[in-house]
Order: structure tokens, then C-alpha cells, then sequence
């Protein structure tokens, strides 16, 4: 199983956030790709994605007060 | 590997007859009986859309009564997403998810042999509403109350069946979440997988996440009809419009539910007949991880009329609209996976390529309804019919049927007979059109849905709709005879009928043995 | 498959089902919170005076008619406004009085909750006094006359010069 082959290194939380906003787009290099799959782990991923959720809803918040002001 | 199987003799280990199917824990049984059920409910559905355009056929009142139309619009509707689109997704995971990845079998046999079983009670639930008193439930498929609250019996029929029906969907969820998380062949990573398997996976966590959500919603319904309780009961203090935000917390997901093990299967059929790998296969799964976190947060864009603060409308309707990003992406894949592949135009390939060209006009009529002034005008009308006709039936019906043409040699050892599947591709093609196409034009002329009578000046249109649902719905009885006919004579098809085909399904004999991947394949 | 796998799917199935179950209570929690959400946001505040500027100016040039309407819901109880219609400049305050009466021979709770045609009239109707924002008891045969008092907020678009303002009541189970 995959489980047994440990990441090299942990990501840092700056390539993790890359990876949320690449994956927001849908858009992924295959070379980041690949070093986001040795080194981000599936928990850092999940709390980045809701991390990234909460910044994507405010920032369409603030969006929407922009125009509704 | 077939002689391997054969010694085994696992063949006499299952019992025969009608006890083979009903204690059966093979995957591929079970994927076997949920698509013919659903096959099966799909008829149905399919007999009550009929009833449903011939009465539209002509103004005035002709064969249904009001309240039996309204009832034939709120089961078709119930029906056809959950007792049709959504069982044959699941038994094409069923049949394909273990196959695709290597695994022997689904992780939980047992339960995956229950998750089926409970479907078919909850098909006659929803069918024999029909003839207690009162009559099946007429308030839309979406179950609005006040007019849930109130109705007779079917309503509580329906509302038991919707809880079996999501029993079902999540224990078959959880099942497919276990069997790809933890059964995958040595050495297939997570990102070797292939697309119909990852869009599954991320579809089952949909459904885990939503459809707890809706046996809640059902449950409160159950309690305010029948125990006193008032969470939607104005009367009470409760609120009706809760019910809708709950409803569609569920719904708008479910939507994605429908299409993301659609979009999986294109991205298996285009590259095989295109013979090129998947154009940005990792660009794929991220599109599809973004459509589902998006679809959690887009809900309200179904209530744009209920009465919301223009702050509100605003944020759904913005990040509704950015759904089309990830979207984009993916249409923008398949076509680029298609750019100068040496294309070959096998049936399948028919139905994925009619799926990317119907999927994108139910996908811009979407982004239309997004729009909140136009939404405003459309809502309820048959804009909105149009809109997801064209993303449920040519976008997920048509590419289930592209998965039948695309595994159907997999699965019977038998190659159907090409001339009458390509047929039965146009005249779906034509006819779709025809019925749904012109349903635009009378939703944007302001024809309400769920009416079983409306003015002149809609009467051409209405007739042309008609005859294309009359077509289409007799042109799937002729799909009934190609598989038939395919499974009982069709010529004898090879392992790998399709030269293109690279997942590991193909490397089994064809028809797919009873037990395979018992000695899991080990991939480079 | 070895042993080893069966209980690694153990424990996916016990993970997966406890999250089932959680979200099956989120959607009974999205009931509190959409109550909260409502009123934090000021939104369906059907049961709370309004609150209005007190130097608000009566636009004498505009007069407007309003259909005062009563409708019962599933009540043995008789429900009417005193006076089917009334005029009004906006930004003058009224009182208005309706009457119920119970003709069964319990005592009975109800709810009137009210409704504005057009739909729009709720944003400029401020009321500060009204049976509606808390539940009635009714003894065997007893009649009771109650108030609404409001003010039309001036800004109101200018094409309107009829509302309706209607009120229904729904029966309480004993007990809330």
C-alpha cells in the first residue's frame, strides 16, 4: 500500500497554499504536482482547502460589499 | 489469467438461480442488477415523462387530470434522479471501481449486497404511491412545504422512500471511499488512478457529506407532518424557507453527484479513441476537487425569488459563476486531448463527444440562470427545465450510455452490434433536441413549469417538444433491444476490443471472470 | 486479502459512518443557525416592534388607500378588522383595530402572522404596537379587540397608492 512510503520532507505551508489556489482554478503543473504528492500530507491539504474556503467566501463577500456600497 | 481462473472453479462456488442474485456479494453481480434496475426505473420515469408531453401535446385539459400531472411531474422527477441516474452510477462503480484499480472485490460485500436491495423497495414505495388514496405526491420533486406538509399518505411514502434511497446511496458511498482508499493495486498511487475512479472517489465524499443532510430534512418533514413538531410550520414559529436552504445545501451538491462520475467516464472514453493519454490529467482531478468544494457554497442560487438581500444574490450569484472556471477546464482538457489524436468515432466516443457539445449548452444556460435578473424571469419556467435537461440527460444519461457501449464487451464477452448503436446515438441526438431545444424558447416566453395547461401562443412549440420526447423515449426501448441483443448473440469481443484502452480492465479476459484481481496486478 | 486490510476498512467504515452521522446532525444544527443567522442579520423579525426615526416627516401631498384584510386558519375563532379600509399619509401614524372572538367552548391559543401585497410594503411598514408579535389566548367565548399601530415610512416608491395588509391566524399546539 502507499501508505508505507513516507514523505521525504514536510511542505511548508506556503506550497500548500499553492496548491489550494492552483486547485481552486483546476490547473496543476505536472511537476508540482508530483512534488505536492511526495511531500503535502492528505490532513495539511484538508485544512488548507478550508482555509482556502473561508478566504474564497470572503473575498467574494468583500467583493459583493464593494459593488453593493 | 483466464486459464489461471478457470482452474480455480470459482464458477460453482455461487448458488444458481434467483438466490445467486439475491445473496450474492460478487461486485459485478451486484453493479449488474443496479444497472438493470435502474434501467428498469428509468422506464418508469421515462412512462411518466410521456404522460407528461402528451398531455403538454395541446393546450387544455386532454388525458391527466391537475392533480395526477402534478403528481407525474414530482415522481418523474424523484425517480429519475434517484432511482435512475443515480443507481446506474453506482453500478458502473461498482462494476468498474475494483476492476480499474485491481482490487478483488468492494471492500464491504456484505453491505454492498444491502445498499442494493433496499433500492428496490424503495422503487415500489415511490410506484405503488400511485394508487393509495390521495394519490402520489404533487409538490414538485423537491418537496416543498407548505404543500409537503400537507398531502396525503404518498407524501409519507415518499418520504420513506427518499430515506432508504440515501441509506442506500451512503453506505454504497462508504463502500467505494474504502475500496479505492485502501484496496488499490501495488504500486497505483493515488495519481495513477484512473479519472472515472478519482471522480468517484470525490463524488462518494459528496455523498457522505449531503446526503446525511437530506435524511435530516426528510426527518423534520416526517416530524411536522405526523409529531407536532413546527421546523417549517409557520404556524408553529417555524419557516418554511428553511426548508428550502437545508433542501439545497443537499441539492446543489446532488447536482454535481449527477455529473462528476459523468465527467469521469468522458475523461476514460476520449482518450482511448482519441489514442493519446488524457490531456492535464492532474489538472483534472483538481478541477473536479474545485467543482466540489464550489458546490458546497452556491446553494441559494436556487432561491434567487424566495426574498434575499441583494448582498446575498450577489454572493451566490458570483460564485456560481466561478463555477465555470473548473468547468472550463475540463471541456478545455477533452478537446485538447482530442487535438490531433488519431480519432476513431465508435460509439462510445459518439456519446462523449455528444456529451461535451450538449453539456456545454446546458453549462452556459446555467451560467445564464446564475445571472440574478435573468433568473428572476426564468425562474420556474421551462428555461430552467431546458437548462438541466440538457446537463441530467445529454450530460449524465448520455454518458452512462457511453459507458455501457464503452464496458459492455468487458462485461458479457460480447460485442454489440455497431450499426444499431450508432443509430441509436442519432436518433437520441435528434430527438433530445428537438424536445428539449425548443424549451428555451418557451421559457423565455414565460411558460411555467409544473402546469399541465397553458395559453395559445406556447401550442407550436409545446407540439414539436413532444414529438421529440415521443422519439426519444421510444428510441431508449430500442436501446433495451441492442444490449439484449448483445448479450445474447452478439459477435464474440476481444479483451481488448478498444486498441486505445490502457486501464487494467482491459488486461482481463472478456467476458471479465467472476473473481478477478484475486492476486493483485502490480503496476509500474 | 490478508486480514490486515479487512481492519484497515474497519476503520474507514467506523471513520465514514460517525461522519455520516455528524452531518446528519448538522442539518438539525443548520436550524439554529439559520435562526441566529436571521437575527443577527435583522431579517424575518416578525415578532419585534420596529424601531422609528422620530423626526420623520408626514408627506401630506401623498395619500395612500389600505385594504385591511383577516383570514383564520384552521381555528374555531372569528377574526375581522374593525374598519375594511383606511387612508393614510405616509409617515403619519395610525392605530387600526382588529377583533377576534373565540365561538368554541375552549381556550385556545393562536399566532397571526402577517402578509403585505405588494410583497415590498414589509421594507417601509414600521409598526410599533401589534397582536402579532406574541401569541393570543382566547377563553371559552371570549372576544378581545386589538391594536396595530404603524407609520408608512415616506420613502415608499411613488407609484404605490394601494396596499393590502392582511393577517392570518394559525392554531398554537397547547403548550407553546
Amino acid at each position: 500500500m502507499n501508505n508505507t512510503e513516507q514523505p521525504a520532507e514536510k511542505a511548508s505551508a506556503m506550497q500548500v497554499a499553492k496548491a489550494v489556489f492552483w486547485s481552486f482554478l483546476g490547473i496543476r503543473k505536472k511537476d508540482d504536482l508530483d512534488r505536492d504528492a511526495k511531500m503535502i500530507k492528505p490532513h495539511q491539504v484538508v485544512i488548507g482547502g478550508l482555509i482556502g474556503g473561508v478566504i474564497f467566501v470572503l473575498s467574494i463577500l468583500t467583493l459583493v460589499k464593494v459593488v453593493t456600497s | 489469467m483466464a486459464v489461471v481462473q478457470d482452474v480455480h472453479g470459482h464458477h460453482d462456488h455461487h448458488p444458481s438461480g434467483i438466490m445467486r442474485w439475491v445473496t450474492t456479494t460478487n461486485h459485478k453481480d451486484i453493479g449488474t442488477m443496479y444497472l438493470w434496475f435502474s434501467f428498469a426505473m428509468f422506464l418508469v420515469g421515462g412512462f411518466l415523462a410521456m404522460g407528461i408531453r402528451a398531455e403538454l401535446f395541446m393546450p387544455g385539459i386532454q388525458i391527466l387530470e391537475p392533480e395526477l400531472f402534478n403528481s407525474f411531474t414530482t415522481l418523474h422527477g424523484l425517480i429519475m434522479v434517484f432511482g435512475a441516474i443515480m443507481p446506474a452510477f453506482v453500478g458502473l462503480a461498482n462494476w468498474q471501481v475494483p476492476l480499474m484499480i485491481g482490487a478483488p472485490d468492494m471492500a464491504f460485500a456484505r453491505m454492498n449486497n444491502w445498499s442494493f436491495w433496499l433500492l428496490p423497495v424503495a422503487g415500489m414505495l415511490l410506484v405503488s404511491s400511485f394508487f393509495v388514496p390521495g394519490g402520489a405526491a404533487a409538490g414538485g420533486w423537491t418537496f416543498y412545504p407548505p404543500l409537503s406538509a400537507q398531502g396525503g399518505m404518498g407524501v409519507d411514502m415518499m418520504i420513506f422512500a427518499v430515506h432508504i434511497l440515501g441509506a442506500s446511496s451512503i453506505m454504497g458511498a462508504i463502500n467505494i471511499i474504502t475500496t479505492i482508499l485502501n484496496m488499490r493495486a501495488p504500486g497505483m498511487t493515488l495519481m495513477k488512478m484512473p479519472m472515472f475512479v478519482w471522480t468517484w472517489l470525490i463524488t462518494a465524499y459528496l455523498l457522505v457529506l449531503v446526503m446525511p443532510v437530506l435524511a435530516g430534512t426528510v426527518t423534520m418533514l416526517l416530524t411536522d407532518r405526523h409529531f407536532g413538531t413546527s421546523f417549517f410550520n409557520a404556524a408553529g414559529g417555524g419557516d418554511p424557507v428553511l426548508f428550502q436552504h437545508i433542501f439545497w445545501f443537499f441539492g446543489h451538491p446532488e447536482v454535481y453527484i449527477m455529473i462528476l462520475p459523468a465527467f469521469g467516464i468522458v475523461s476514460e472514453i476520449i482518450p482511448t479513441f482519441s489514442r493519446k493519454p488524457l490531456f492535464g490529467y492532474s489538472s483534472m482531478v483538481y478541477a473536479t476537487a474545485s467543482i466540489a468544494i464550489l458546490s458546497c457554497i452556491v446553494w441559494a442560487h436556487h432561491m434567487f425569488t424566495v426574498g434575499m438581500p441583494t448582498v446575498g444574490q450577489l454572493f451566490f450569484m458570483y460564485a456560481t459563476m466561478l463555477i465555470a472556471v473548473p468547468t472550463g477546464v475540463k471541456v478545455f482538457n477533452w478537446t485538447a486531448t482530442m487535438w490531433r489524436g488519431s480519432m476513431t468515432f465508435e460509439t462510445p466516443m459518439l456519446f462523449a463527444i455528444g456529451f461535451i457539445f450538449l453539456f456545454v449548452i446546458g453549462g452556459f444556460s446555467g451560467v445564464i440562470c446564475a445571472i440574478v435578473p435573468i433568473d428572476i424571469q426564468v425562474q420556474d419556467t421551462y428555461y430552467v427545465i431546458a437548462h438541466f435537461h440538457y446537463v441530467l440527460v445529454s450530460g449524465a444519461l448520455f454518458a452512462i450510455f457511453g459507458a455501457v457501449y464503452y464496458w459492455l464487451p468487458k462485461w458479457c464477452g460480447r460485442m454489440y452490434d455497431v450499426k444499431l448503436a450508432n443509430m441509436h446515438f442519432w436518433l437520441s441526438m435528434i430527438f433530445f433536441n428537438v424536445a428539449f431545444f425548443v424549451q428555451h424558447f418557451l421559457g423565455l416566453a414565460g411558460m411555467p413549469r409544473r402546469i399541465p395547461d397553458y395559453s395559445l401562443q406556447f401550442a407550436d412549440f409545446n407540439m414539436i417538444s413532444s414529438i421529440g420526447a415521443f422519439g426519444f423515449g421510444l428510441t431508449q426501448l430500442f436501446f433495451l433491444y441492442i444490449v439484449i441483443k448483445c448479450i445474447r448473440g452478439g459477435e464474440k469481443a476481444a479483451d481488448r476490443p478498444w486498441e486505445g484502452g490502457n486501464t487494467l480492465e482491459w488486461t482481463l479476459p472478456s467476458p471479465a471472470p467472476y473473481h478477478t484481481f484475486e492476486t493483485p496486478p502490480v503496476i509500474k | 486479502m490478508t486480514q490486515g486490510v479487512t481492519k484497515i476498512n474497519l476503520e474507514m467504515l467506523k471513520k465514514l459512518l460517525i461522519f455520516s452521522v455528524i452531518m446528519f446532525g448538522f442539518g438539525y444544527a443548520l436550524v439554529p443557525m439559520y435562526e441566529k443567522f436571521c437575527e443577527v442579520t435583522g431579517i424575518n423579525n416578525l415578532l419585534q416592534p420596529d424601531v422609528v426615526d422620530k423626526n420623520i416627516k408626514v408627506d401630506m401631498t401623498r395619500t395612500i388607500a389600505i385594504e385591511l384584510d383577516a383570514n383564520v386558519r384552521g381555528l374555531p375563532w372569528q377574526f375581522k378588522p374593525l374598519q375594511s379600509n383606511v387612508k393614510i399619509h405616509p409617515g403619519e401614524s395610525l392605530e387600526v383595530m382588529y377583533e377576534i372572538s373565540n365561538v368554541s367552548d375552549q381556550e385556545i391559543s393562536g399566532q397571526a402572522i402577517p402578509s403585505y401585497s405588494p410583497r415590498f410594503l414589509e421594507k417601509y411598514m414600521k409598526k410599533f404596537e401589534c397582536f402579532c408579535f406574541t401569541k393570543q389566548v382566547l377563553k371559552p367565548g371570549e372576544t378581545r379587540q386589538m391594536p396595530v399601530k404603524f407609520v408608512i415610512d415616506p420613502q415608499i416608491p411613488v407609484d404605490v397608492n394601494t396596499v393590502t395588509i392582511s393577517y392570518t391566524f394559525f392554531a398554537l399546539q397547547p403548550g407553546k
